[in-house]
């Protein structure tokens, strides 16, 4: 037989190594900077670039992008290789990957913090750099494929298949949620609107984590885990039907973000009963995993790399569990826009993707290095603390959530709200805050204590840029051979590939085209009216600061969150809202029904400075909204972009908005006078003013004349 | 509001069923597949990542395979 040799590309698998470390380290320190200032708000160092609603994006992107997904490339650029028995496609596609990932992720550490968003969850950055990244996954997906179809080994393994199913959803996914129309270079409207803008967002949101912090992890299970323990996988057959179930099931339950939101019943029934189908497969992954090691537990107590493994696929099954138990409506109308999300997404984040990246590379930097690890004793010590540390993390946050969400709803005998006032639910986290810091603070020691572990193993030893392998090419005659059903998808990777996608194409339709349908169906309310000049670039200076990671624009229709908040929200307010702003997370209260609900002039101090009107308040100070100068400059070409979205601002409204903008600013200045505050009419302040006032307040005007019962 | 909706697309009672029925037969089809595999063709499936063909043996210094 005809053996040919080549060379497995090592180098590109290193420097993803090192970037994977070296984000990971920032992403979890903007992380803890973010965790310190909910409970010592000054830690913000009074700078608006360093600001909660700023950074906590800037930490979401890094440590799921930057860290995870260099991780991920990492991984599957070794594991690829030796599975197909072929070196990379294209060494310059490998570093133009390389290249590009990391310039986009320094792209958005900078663009973040300047305040420059979409503000749509993980899919924060503006569109010129969404344009970059599709074109860098582009290049990531012909590497791949280039490197399946030049590969020496018949069949497509299992780990395979899943990184298959990731490059193609990811670009699916990535694409149809970042439509929207540019207003300028870092400036762009979400061309949905209110309920399918929640919707593709969730569709896509949820999906971001089934594939791109799961779906290409399990690959990396599936590789490194029967690699570590030297022994196959548990079952390969369980294996097929995991990653079938996984990808078909995963698509559909992205409304479970929307439960008990504006977003039409049968979406979010739809979205629950997939959810909790979800435990199965992802179970049977779990299992098919921890199984694996069956006879070779003694390992597991000698090897650091095989307890980072092990405990983050149980982190996985416990993540895998919780996420379907917290889709229940019924629990979920306990645990949505509290901690508990919080700590959820954390087990899976630091336990799971975390522990499985550690595991990796313990096993990596060794091998690319022909030598042993410097210390497995150190490697051990990064366990426990890093072990401990998702503890503090994570069971602060279950407290945080079921205490807030109780208080929430709790009333008292007489039928009052116990706790009335939103701050007193709030004090009683901060606490809890504290020990999440710790909790995170040890998690990166851990992470730093590898970062030198594994340095000292990479001195110790002699980089193999080029390792040589040999193996038969594929001959044609076999192709020929008659093969049964999955064997042959295992040997034809475009028509796997293309069954895969219709797999989560079916999902996506299910969920999206009926949206469209509904577009005519959501009532329209005749007062909801678009936003005047000025409550526009309020809003988009709300969303500039990033104020949805902190509050919802959603009242639940419970008796707890009417009673607290007003009128709970519609569908059919939201049609001009581009993006929506529902939010996920209430460290503060929701702010549908703020409008009218107190003076400019208690806004305009509030803004100034929270805890002087509410005391003990741990929401940042906005001084700078009060300084700087409102640019009313891109007016002009922002309603423009709103109006190619659908908005109705009716021809020649760009002449007449400057003016409009001027009679409403004053207007803000003489109530503000009455509530002895002086300020010049020109300030970001009074637009968001402007903005906070108009919101919710529409239906009002409609019902105000005859107080009549919306259902 | 929520029912106005709901009575405003035609048939989608029917979306649920439709959705799970698409699932289980392509859930009974996988399941189907995988039972009916080769044992032979499984085992060969399942080692393919312990052979890397490389030319020096990628766990011969590592430590946790001495």
């Amino acid at each position: 037989m005809n053996i040919e040799t080549f060379k497995y590309d090592n180098k590109i698998v290193r420097a993803f190594a090192i970037a994977t470390i070296v984000w990971g380290i920032v992403g979890m320190s903007v992380g803890l900077l973010a965790a310190t200032q909910l409970f010592w708000p000054a830690a913000n160092l009074d700078l608006q670039f360093t600001t909660f609603g700023r950074i906590r994006p800037l930490h979401t992107n890094a440590v799921i992008f930057a860290f995870v997904g260099n991780g991920m490339f990492a991984g599957i650029y070794y594991s690829l290789q030796r599975l197909c028995k072929a070196r990379l496609f294209s060494d310059s596609l490998s570093w133009i990957n390389f290249w590009g990932w990391n310039l986009i992720i320094v792209a958005a550490a900078v663009t973040l913090p300047l305040g420059l968003t979409t503000s749509k969850e993980y899919a924060e950055l503006e569109w010129p750099i969404d344009i970059a990244i599709a074109a860098v996954w582009v290049v990531f997906c012909v590497n791949l494929f280039g490197t399946i179809f030049q590969r020496r080994e018949r069949h497509l393994y299992v780990a395979i298949w899943f990184y298959i199913a990731t490059a193609v959803t990811v670009a699916m996914l990535h694409i149809f949620n970042s439509l929207a129309i540019p207003a300028g270079w870092f400036k762009s409207y979400s061309i949905y609107a209110g309920v399918q803008d929640a919707l593709v967002q969730w569709w896509y949101g949820h999906n971001a984590v089934a594939f791109f912090l799961t779906t290409p992890y399990l690959g990396l299970m599936y590789y490194y885990l029967p690699k570590a323990a030297n022994r196959p996988v548990f079952s390969y057959r369980l294996s097929i039907v995991h990653f079938w179930g996984l990808i078909f099931i995963y698509i559909w339950a992205g409304p479970h973000h929307l439960l008990y939101t504006a977003l039409p019943d049968w979406a979010q029934s739809l979205g629950m009963v997939f959810s909790v189908m979800l435990v199965a497969p992802s179970w049977g992954g779990m299992l098919n995993g921890l199984l694996t090691l069956r006879g070779a537990w003694d390992k597991v107590r000698q090897d650091p790399m095989l307890k980072f493994m092990v405990a983050a696929v149980t982190a996985y099954g416990m993540a895998t569990l919780e996420g379907p138990t917290l889709a229940i409506k019924s629990v979920n109308s306990l645990s949505h826009y509290t901690d508990w999300t919080i700590g959820h997404v954390h087990t899976g984040a630091l336990g799971w993707n975390g522990f499985l990246t550690f595991s990796v590379l313990y096993w990596l930097i060794p091998r690319l290095y022909r030598t042993n690890l410097y210390s497995v004793k150190l490697a051990n010590y990064h366990f426990w603390i890093g072990l401990l540390g998702m503890m503090f993390y994570v069971i602060p946050m279950y407290v945080n959530g079921v205490t807030q969400g109780l208080m929430w709803k709790q009333f008292t005998a007489e039928g009052f709200m116990q706790y009335p006032n939103f701050l007193e639910t709030v004090l009683r986290l901060v606490p809890m805050y504290v020990m999440r810091a710790i909790g995170g603070s040890l998690f990166i020691a851990g992470v730093i204590l590898m970062a030198y572990n594994l340095y000292k193993t990479a001195k110790a030893g002699q980089f193999l840029a080029e390792e040589e392998a040999q193996a038969a090419p594929l001959t044609a005659a076999e192709d020929k051979k008659p093969q049964k059903l999955h064997r042959l998808l295992e040997a034809r990777p475009v028509t796997f590939t293309a069954l895969a996608f219709v797999a989560v194409v079916i999902g996506g339709l299910v969920e999206i085209v009926p949206l469209y349908l509904i577009k005519e169906n959501v009532p329209t309310i005749a007062s909801v009216k678009p936003y005047t000049p000025l409550e526009l670039l309020g809003r988009d200076i709300y969303i500039r600061e990033g104020c949805v990671g902190c509050h919802s624009q959603m009242v639940r229709p419970f008796r707890s969150e009417t009673e607290r908040y007003g009128e709970y929200s519609k569908a059919g307010e939201y049609i001009y809202d581009h993006p929506f702003l529902w939010g996920s997370k209430r460290t503060g209260p929701d702010l549908h029904r703020v409008g009218g609900k107190y003076p400019d002039a208690w806004h305009y101090n509030h803004m100034d400075s929270p805890s002087s009107v509410s005391p003990g308040s741990i929401m940042p100070r906005y001084p700078w909204l009060l300084t700087q100068k409102l640019d009313t400059a891109p007016l002009a070409s922002r309603i423009a972009a709103l109006r190619k979205t659908g908005v109705p601002y009716p021809a020649g409204f760009e002449q007449t908005a400057q003016a409009d903008l001027q009679k409403q600013a004053a207007k803000i200045v003489a109530n503000l006078k009455t509530g002895m505050v002086e300020a010049p009419p020109d300030r970001e302040i009074i637009a968001l003013i402007a903005y906070l006032q108009r919101l919710g307040t529409d239906i009002k005007t409609e019902a105000q004349p005859a107080p009549a019962k919306t259902n | 509001m929520i029912q106005n909706v709901l009575t405003h697309i035609g048939g989608v009672e029917v979306y649920g069923v439709i959705s799970i029925a698409i699932f289980f037969t392509c859930f009974l089809g996988v399941v189907v597949w995988a039972w009916r595999l080769k044992p032979s063709h499984v085992e060969s499936m399942s080692a393919l990542p312990l052979e890397s063909g490389a030319i020096r043996p990628e766990t011969q210094t590592a430590q946790n395979h001495e």
